[in-house]
């Protein structure tokens, strides 16, 4: 089941400005509606909302965090294989491949380009099958043990 | 649906304009995969009988893999599909690039196009909202141009499939691109894209694709990633090449390990063997009739590996990719960069036509991807012109000037300027070998080197006969990417699957054995195909799987990624199913397949005189028909038997 916005929602599109795939559609002060079809249950919408208006894919409420807590990929270029596949699953593309390290290391290793894009959806960490990136809060002491109200699921 | 599939197709009539999606049943992917398995169920049911392969009938499809976007590696792979206008029967080209995910990602497993546009056209899709755009402003542009106007159009992250002039003029030899180069390119497919009028495909989405069991999914992809990072210092190419000259003087050959080739290809690329197959007999010469007395080590080192190696700016690597072949190359000239040039390329434009040019390589590599034309039918149709110049079939004048004696690098990219252009001669060389010696006559069929209308690639079967045999008896013939001996060795298939003949490690065994048709090279070269199919069918790469079925766990990602708990041999009987349907549907549209039989020169008729394959001679009817019954299809015509279709569910409705 995707994510869904409750009645409480006011109609103030922060929701709407924020899901990378338009999947939100409603007017100004009335209440928005999440099309199943499109969402991808990236949880921005759920972290922007003031009203804690959305329900996450297991119908619980989502908590609002400020945009500067929000994680952001830590990627470990040891453990990375380039295999694309991280910058090819987010959902705002903020990834990018950097150019060739050295001669003796011709290979490009993602890295996080545009830091203002991401949302901190995960998916990147989700989907990298070598575990090469982990999702960090800026203020890391703050995120041991705090949710966020969202998250990939598998 | 966590099943690693999206469960529908996008049908686009490009006659009417009008888009449906269409659900698949469950029970096609239990039965076909997806990939190469659902476009055949799809191509079989609805292209009708005799359909002009550049009409409105056949059906042109896009085409990701079951395993594409579920976190297995090397699973970036795309497919297109279509009937072939070069060989009139089942046409798919492989390509690697960053096109597979994105067909997934806009929910769909298979995007199919029918009908004809009026006005040239593109298709793109953002989301899984999809819609037909104009493009005439792109017509007449080349493939990276094309590309990179739709980029700034559709933003930087679009994925584009496309056509360059070569397609637009439907040259039976034409492909289609992506990721600026990367070619979709056997088959003549780019033809059929261009006889649409549709000049690219667009795709931009964001869809999650789930899987069933993605942390097993993840825990075999690093069990496969560390045996990819297993690497150690091969040194400087010459051992390589050295490694060549040696299996060509002993009179044994070893069972190969596909892990000594992937170091090879992680160092080099597909390029590392640029010198080592002309060596040891690999690589035609001199449109296959030479050898490498032709071609010795003072002239394959145009091509040196080390020296391509050098202009390598950065490696590139396809979707869910870890080991990385490609490159992305600077060059001089009127372009500052290429992709790096493949081996089929360097010998198909080099060896082939016996060019020692170095930087022609990368110049024609460069003006064959961006007119998206195929290299490796390119280069053999360099390669029959010049040996019809040499024999006076084509005179100075037919040629119009231009000098195609061997090894003239000037002259074949002059000759393949008016190739691309179709414009005189050029215009009788765009369709491949077989239109050509068609449209020139005087016997010149005998320098027409190709299998059903396809030239092979540049691996000969007079060194490993395997080759030959899947040149000859595969539904798309003349392809490489299938089967050989050598191939059957590299993908340990007996250590999963029961009954098959195994291979000690590093088994050596005398060279004139692979030359006896029996029983068990038709089983292998049997397993070859229906594995193959299985690979196709989940969107993997043929460089992947060489590392060894235990090492590339292709049977169980399928497991991990959609729930299903089949056996290997559950999956191989998958194959069996999907290959019959493709020999099928060549039946069905009046191919004989004993025709598809690779050219008399390429199989050692007559024998080699000097060089590796000295005296070689492949017994191809016998391999032929050996391999039919292992399919269960008739031995003498090649056609599925109707109780097999019965027995594998093909003929009975099905779907």
């Amino acid at each position: 089941m995707p994510y869904s916005i409750t009645q409480s929602c006011v109609g103030c599109q922060a929701c709407k400005k924020t899901c990378p795939v338009t999947a939100i559609h409603g007017e100004r002060k009335e209440v928005h509606a999440i099309d199943d079809s499109l969402c991808i249950d990236c949880g921005a919408c759920g972290r922007v909302c003031p009203h804690g208006a959305v329900l996450d894919r297991h119908g619980n409420p989502c908590a609002m965090v400020k945009r500067a807590q929000w994680k952001k990929p830590r990627i470990s270029v040891d453990k990375c294989m380039s295999c694309t596949i991280c910058i090819e699953t987010c959902p705002v593309n903020c990834l990018a491949l950097s150019p060739a390290m050295h001669l003796k290391n011709p290979h490009g290793y993602p890295y996080l380009h545009d830091d203002k894009a991401c949302i901190g959806c995960g998916f990147c960490a989700l989907e990298c099958p070598v575990e090469a990136i982990s999702m960090i809060t800026p203020q890391a002491a703050h995120s041991a043990g705090q949710s966020d109200g969202a998250g990939p699921d598998v | 649906m966590d099943r690693g599939y999206m469960g529908k197709i996008l049908m686009v009539d490009l006659g009417s304009g009008t888009i449906t999606d269409e659900a698949v049943p469950d029970s096609v992917y239990e039965n076909y995969l997806s990939g190469l398995g659902l476009a055949a169920r799809i191509l079989y049911d609805r292209i009708p009988a005799g359909a002009d392969p550049l009409g409105p009938e056949n059906v042109l499809g896009f085409v990701s893999g079951l395993l594409t976007g579920t976190g297995s590696l090397f699973s970036g792979r795309w497919m297109v599909v279509a009937k072939s206008p070069l060989t009139g029967g089942w046409g798919d080209a492989n390509c690697g690039g960053t096109f597979a995910p994105a067909i997934k990602r806009n929910g769909y497993d298979g995007i199919f196009f029918t009908g004809i546009s009026e006005k040239p056209c593109l298709l793109y899709v953002k989301n899984g909202r999809p819609e037909i755009r104009d493009a005439s402003h792109l017509w007449g542009k080349d493939t990276v141009e094309t590309e990179e106007l739709l980029r700034q159009e559709f933003g930087h992250h679009a994925r584009v499939a496309a056509i360059g002039p070569e397609g637009e003029r439907m040259s039976l030899i034409s492909g289609i691109s992506n990721d600026k180069g990367r070619m979709a390119a056997r088959s003549g497919l780019g033809a059929v894209m261009g006889a649409k009028r549709l000049k690219a495909v667009v795709l931009d989405g964001k869809k999650r694709i789930r899987v069933h069991d993605r942390s097993e999914v993840n825990r075999l992809s690093r069990m496969c990633n560390r045996w990819v990072r297993f690497q150690l210092p091969l040194g400087p190419s010459m051992v390589v090449g050295l490694l060549g000259t040696l299996l060509r003087i002993m009179p044994t050959a070893m069972a190969q390990d596909g892990l000594i080739y992937k170091m090879i290809l992680r160092q080099w690329g597909t390029g590392g063997l640029n010198q080592m197959s002309p060596e040891w007999g690999d690589s035609p010469i001199k449109n296959w009739k030479g050898s490498n007395v032709d071609w010795p080590w003072r002239k394959s080192k145009s091509a040196d590996p080390d020296l391509i190696k050098k202009t390598e700016e950065i490696k590139y690597h396809c979707h869910s990719c870890p080991l990385g072949c490609g490159g992305i190359c600077k060059m001089t000239g009127k372009y500052s960069e290429t992709h790096k040039p493949e081996y089929e390329t360097v010998l198909a434009v080099g060896g082939l036509c016996m060019n020692e040019d170095t930087n022609s390589l990368f110049t024609m590599n460069e003006l064959l991807n961006r007119a998206g034309m195929d290299t490796i039918s390119a280069g053999a149709t360099l390669a029959f012109a010049m040996e019809c110049f040499e024999n006076g079939l084509l005179t100075p004048k037919d040629l119009e000037g231009i000098d195609l004696s061997w090894g003239n690098s000037s002259g074949m990219i002059a000759m393949l300027h008016k190739m691309i252009d179709r414009s005189g001669i050029g215009d009788v060389l765009a369709d491949g070998v077989k239109v050509a010696s068609r449209k020139i006559g005087k016997g010149s069929e005998k320098y027409a080197i190709h299998a059903g209308g396809q030239e092979p690639a540049m691996h000969d079967g007079r060194q490993d006969p395997g080759f030959a045999v899947h040149y000859s008896v595969e539904p798309t013939p003349g392809r490489h990417t299938i089967g050989s001996q050598l191939y059957y060795e590299m993908f340990q298939l007996w250590k999963r699957v029961k009954g098959l003949p195994g291979k000690w490690p590093f088994q050596i065994y005398h060279k004139n054995s692979k030359y006896r048709a029996d029983e068990s090279k038709a089983r292998e070269a049997a397993a070859c195909s229906s594995y193959m199919c299985v690979v196709n069918g989940a969107g993997l790469c043929l460089f992947g799987t060489f590392l060894g079925i235990k090492r590339t766990p292709t049977f169980d990602w399928l497991n991990a990624v959609t729930g299903w708990n089949r056996t290997p041999e559950q999956y191989m009987e998958i194959g069996r199913r999907i290959q019959t349907l493709k020999q099928a549907f060549n039946v069905k549209h009046g191919i004989e397949p004993r025709e598809n039989r690779l050219h008399d020169r390429a199989v050692g008729r007559p024998p080699q005189l000097e060089g590796a394959n000295r005296g070689r001679v492949v017994d191809i009817e016998k391999m032929m028909s050996d391999y039919w019954v292992q399919f269960g299809w008739d031995p003498s015509t090649g056609k599925p038997t109707p109780q097999t279709m019965e027995r594998l569910g093909i003929g009975t409705g099905q779907r």
